[in-house]
């Protein structure tokens, strides 16, 4: 007969006030094989966790049920409390009477019953659990950074700094990502490229860190310690060990207009192309969609005019196998652009804004290039449709942005602190020159952020007006502004010469696909989820995998950096080990009843099934099947129900086990 | 038009035995194959019998004719250690028995490669109750037969037998799957439990099948017990429900299940069921290739999701 234990907590009066945690106590205390049953208040406290150690002494426990919270949220803890009673922690097993019960009920008297229910089977399970030991696996110390942007350069420069190889993978021929293309920084007015371009310098000159520009994520396999990463190198046409970088093909290739994407399309650069003057790598690529060799082999003046022979327009996709132990995620934001509605976005279009056809309503981050002193315009601030320098701007705030109706609930976050900073270096270059901001609220939490847009109004005469854009509108040269002003009660109407709209911080393009390639959550938006929004913020449920940045939500970039590092820590604390250990919940193949249909490795997500082969003495086989590597196993359990004739099973899981519980009802 | 006069040229039959002999001596005799798995006539006049024929001598005995019923797929799974032991081997497959084969390749259970596939064109079969000293008509011919799709067996090694011009014959199959398909759910229920409460749990249809190819069947375990084994109607009504889901995507319809029955229960009228939910949800069809995965193992984001209620 077992002598199990069942603890039942009050967690504080999350359960209790709901069930009555004595009688569910009481009534487990009368099922054959409980040798203990009580209830306390708080059985995740100390003294709780000793009531729990005491009983298993005093009452010889070879079993335990916690009847509290979600199993992912304590199973841990008591676990480890039963451990160091001396039981093997995979014989405690956690009843969910929060969660499952008294979060979810009202009536009293029901819940108590089906908390009491929900004990009894679980008391049915843990008599069939077994002993379990953990499986270790060795760790790879070489951790996959995915996006060259500032919180990828932080956490790969963090990572290899403490000693360990770094592979970062950027898609975008030089890294810098949208830091490179700011003009200066909040809240200090630092100049972007001046902090940003030392740290580009030193992930180029790490001996730890390889880099893979112009690179995409293939194929991701494996698990936590022994990732196999598949790095597309796509055919930059330049070989990258020949290439010094002199510039010669840009400056002498005869395709020079092209609309320069980095520069938000503002100026032009040619088919042999550098992003921008200070990119790192600084080799060029060839855009074989507007190079003239490409579209009909009438050119090859690059090639003539490299002296090291660099350029190979023979070049082709290159796949790169690399094995990691740990990845970070790092693939940042783009802005919602209001021309077209992006393909899969929740957001609807902005019509009413004119769809992006007013050449002269820009974004934020077309501001930043036309501010930038290494911008196409050198930092003169003129608008595109005719080069003038504009009198009146107008900033909109929340375009996309916190708008439900739009399809976005929730704030870009940055935007608020950009604006200002936007309004002061207009200010800074056109002295006669007014701006005007509309605004919902400001929102300025964060060191010196106030402070900094109390300036833009104060010092720096910026006008914000509290209200919602309703319309865009040309009228001769000038874009009718059309708003409210609802701290006045009144409409508005502003002809400016430039409109730039602070428009919503989406996750990339393709964050989606990558997600799915890596086994990481995202949520609606296809912001990668974390594994726990307070305590575990920079690690995703899927172990190994760690985010930084804005492909997480909104974020700035002192925010960005610090959760970059803080990514880079948790990397570092996993390389500390030289091995792992796994929960063995994992599955087994019962070998005398498996028949290798390998119906397990059709379904199994994980890749863990193999076949194999069972011979005798003399090398004759005497049966085929079906093998889970307990390594890759995630323990989900899919094999165990497709399986026809029941052969593999779940450690913890087992049809026996559940069953069992079954049976209790 | 029904012509119940019209019936099948014994001939096609006597042409294809001669055939099928000739064959299997060759590859007996060549030594490319260990044995061949074929039928032979049946102890009582008119009847055949699966045989399996290792001496080149005996490939006289092998014979092909509207008693030739049995799916011999079923030869390669279940008594997988005695035949597949000796080396590759040769099979004699009608076109129904060829979609059991290439399931079973789909499922690892055989391989290509170790197999010798003599096709036989075949006109149809008799049916369970048939006189056997008569030749194959309206009368005789067994149900699935009336439907076939494939008298000329494709991808086999060598095919033997021409095809004649055949008598049309009333579909039975799809009028049956039509009377169920036109019932309401509660009758249906009633439908199946009035059947299944006859069966017995004799197990011969999962005998017959060649899908039902575990060692130990999961009906058959009780710790724990998933099905009760007993023949009362809750534990008859889990082992039918376990027998179809099981073959739900896989079974290709040789109906073996329904002849082996001596209760008459109509299995292959549910299988044909499952098979159509499977063609209509996810344009599935047992049979015809070796699929990587089957629809049930796979999930695509373009699945049909209708049925979730």
């Amino acid at each position: 007969m077992s002598r199990i234990g069942v603890f039942v907590c009050h967690c504080g009066e999350n359960i209790s006030r709901t069930v009555d945690v004595e009688k569910v106590a009481a009534e487990a205390a009368r099922i054959p094989g409980v040798a203990y049953a009580t209830d306390y208040k708080y059985m995740c406290s100390d003294p709780g966790q000793g009531l729990l150690k005491k009983a298993v002494a005093e009452h010889k426990l070879d079993g335990i049920v916690v009847a509290a919270c979600s199993p992912r949220m304590h199973e841990k803890t008591f676990r480890n409390a039963a451990k160091s009673a001396g039981l093997n922690p995979f014989l405690c097993e956690m009843a969910n009477i929060r969660e499952h019960c008294s979060w979810v009920h009202e009536d009293r008297e029901e819940a108590t019953e089906k908390a009491s229910a929900i004990v009894e089977m679980m008391v049915a399970r843990v008599k069939k659990d077994r002993k379990l030991v953990p499986i270790t696996v060795p760790v790879t110390k070489r951790a996959l950074v995915i996006g060259g942007g500032i919180a990828g350069i932080q956490a790969a420069l963090d990572i290899a700094d403490a000693g360990h190889r770094v592979v970062l993978v950027e898609r975008e021929p030089s890294i810098g990502g949208h830091m490179a293309q700011l003009s200066e920084t909040f809240p200090t007015l630092d100049c972007s490229q001046c902090i940003m371009t030392p740290k580009m310098v030193d992930v180029a000159n790490h001996p730890n860190i390889t880099l893979h520009t112009y690179s995409e994520i293939e194929a991701v396999e494996g698990y936590i310690g022994n990732f196999q990463i598949t790095v597309r190198k796509k055919a930059r046409s330049v070989i990258e060990e020949k290439c010094t970088g002199c510039g010669v093909c840009s400056a002498k290739c005869p395709q020079k207009k092209i609309p320069n994407t980095f520069d938000k399309n503002l100026g032009f650069r040619p088919a042999i192309y550098v992003p921008f003057p200070q990119a790192v790598p600084n080799t060029p690529v060839i855009d074989r969609e507007h190079c003239t060799r490409f579209i009909n082999g009438k050119c090859g003046v690059c090639q003539k005019v490299c002296g090291p022979g660099a350029i190979d327009y023979e070049q082709e996709d290159r796949l790169i196998v690399e094995p990691v132990g740990a990845i970070v995620v790092a693939t940042g934001f783009e802005l919602y652009s209001i021309s077209e509605k992006p393909k899969g976005s929740p957001i609807k279009g902005y019509g009413e804004f004119g769809h992006g056809t007013i050449p002269d309503v820009i974004d934020g981050l077309t501001f930043e290039r036309l501010a930038s002193a290494s911008g196409p315009t050198g930092g003169k601030i003129i608008r595109p449709s005719d080069g003038k320098e504009p009198k009146q701007v107008v900033f909109v705030q929340c375009v996309g942005s916190r708008a439900r109706e739009k399809g976005i609930s929730y704030c870009s976050k940055i935007c608020c602190m950009y604006t200002a900073k936007h309004t002061m270096l207009y200010k800074h270059k056109v002295h006669d020159g007014q701006a005007y901001v509309f605004f919902m609220d400001a929102r300025t939490p964060g060191k010196s952020y106030d402070e900094f847009w109390r300036r833009a109004i104060e010092e720096e005469e910026a006008v914000y007006i509290r209200g919602m854009v309703s319309r865009l509108y040309q009228k001769g040269d000038k874009v009718v502004v059309m708003g409210s002003d609802v701290h006045v009660g009144v409409q508005v109407e502003i002809e400016a010469d430039l409109v730039v709209l602070a428009t919503a911080v989406q996750p990339r393009a393709g964050a989606d696909t990558l997600a799915q390639k890596l086994g990481i959550s995202y949520d609606s938006y296809h912001f990668y989820s974390e594994a726990h929004a307070k305590l575990k913020p920079v690690e995703c449920a899927t172990a190994g995998i760690y985010l930084a940045g804005a492909c997480q939500g909104p974020k700035d970039i002192p925010d960005t950096v610090s959760q970059a590092s803080a990514a880079a820590a948790k990397v570092m604390t996993l390389f500390a080990r030289d091995e792992l250990e796994r929960e063995p919940i994992v599955a087994k193949v019962n070998e005398r009843n498996c028949v290798a249909c390998l119906y397990c490795k059709k379904v199994c997500p994980y890749g863990a099934v193999e076949e194999k082969e069972i011979r005798d003495r003399q090398g004759n086989l005497i049966r085929v099947v079906a093998y889970v590597n307990p390594g890759v196993c995630g323990g989900c359990g899919t094999c165990q129900a497709s399986c026809p004739s029941k052969s593999v099973e779940l450690d913890g899981y087992t049809d026996e086990q559940i069953m069992a519980m079954i049976e209790t009802l | 038009m029904t012509n119940s006069a019209q019936t099948i040229d014994p001939a096609l039959y006597a042409a294809v035995t001669d055939a099928v002999r000739a064959e299997a001596r060759k590859v007996l005799e060549s030594g490319a194959v260990a044995a061949v798995v074929g039928w032979q006539a049946g102890r009582r006049a008119g009847t055949a019998m699966p045989t399996i024929v290792t001496d080149p001598a005996k490939a006289a005995d092998l014979i092909f004719s509207p008693a030739c019923v049995n799916n011999l797929a079923l030869y390669l799974t279940k008594a997988k250690k005695e035949v597949r032991g000796k080396g590759k081997i040769a099979i004699v497959a009608k076109g129904c028995d060829l979609k059991a084969l290439v399931g079973l390749m789909g499922e690892n259970q055989l391989k290509r490669e170790e197999l010798h596939i003599i096709g036989v064109v075949c006109a149809g079969v008799q049916g369970a109750a048939a006189d056997r000293s008569l030749p194959l008509s309206e009368a005789t011919i067994a149900g699935k037969c009336r439907e076939c799709t494939v008298h000329t067996p494709e991808n086999t090694d060598v095919t033997v037998g021409t095809l004649t011009e055949l008598p049309h014959f009333t579909p039975t199959e799809s009028a049956e799957l039509a009377r169920l398909e036109a019932m309401t759910p509660a009758e249906r229920w009633s439908f199946w439990k009035e059947h299944f409460s006859r069966c017995i749990r004799c197990y011969a249809c999962r005998q017959v099948c060649p899908f039902c190819y575990c060692e130990q069947c999961l009906c058959d375990r009780n710790r724990p017990q998933a099905v009760e084994t007993t023949p009362r109607p809750a534990g008859n009504m889990a082992w039918h429900i376990v027998r179809a889901m099981h073959l739900a995507g896989r079974c290709a319809g040789c109906a073996e299940c329904e002849r082996a029955c001596p209760m008459d229960i109509p299995l292959n009228l549910l299988n044909r069921k499952m098979a159509r939910e499977l063609k209509e949800l996810y344009g599935h069809e047992a049979g015809f290739k070796p699929k990587e995965k089957g629809p049930l193992a796979e999930y695509r984001e373009d699945d049909d999701q209708s049925f979730i209620k």
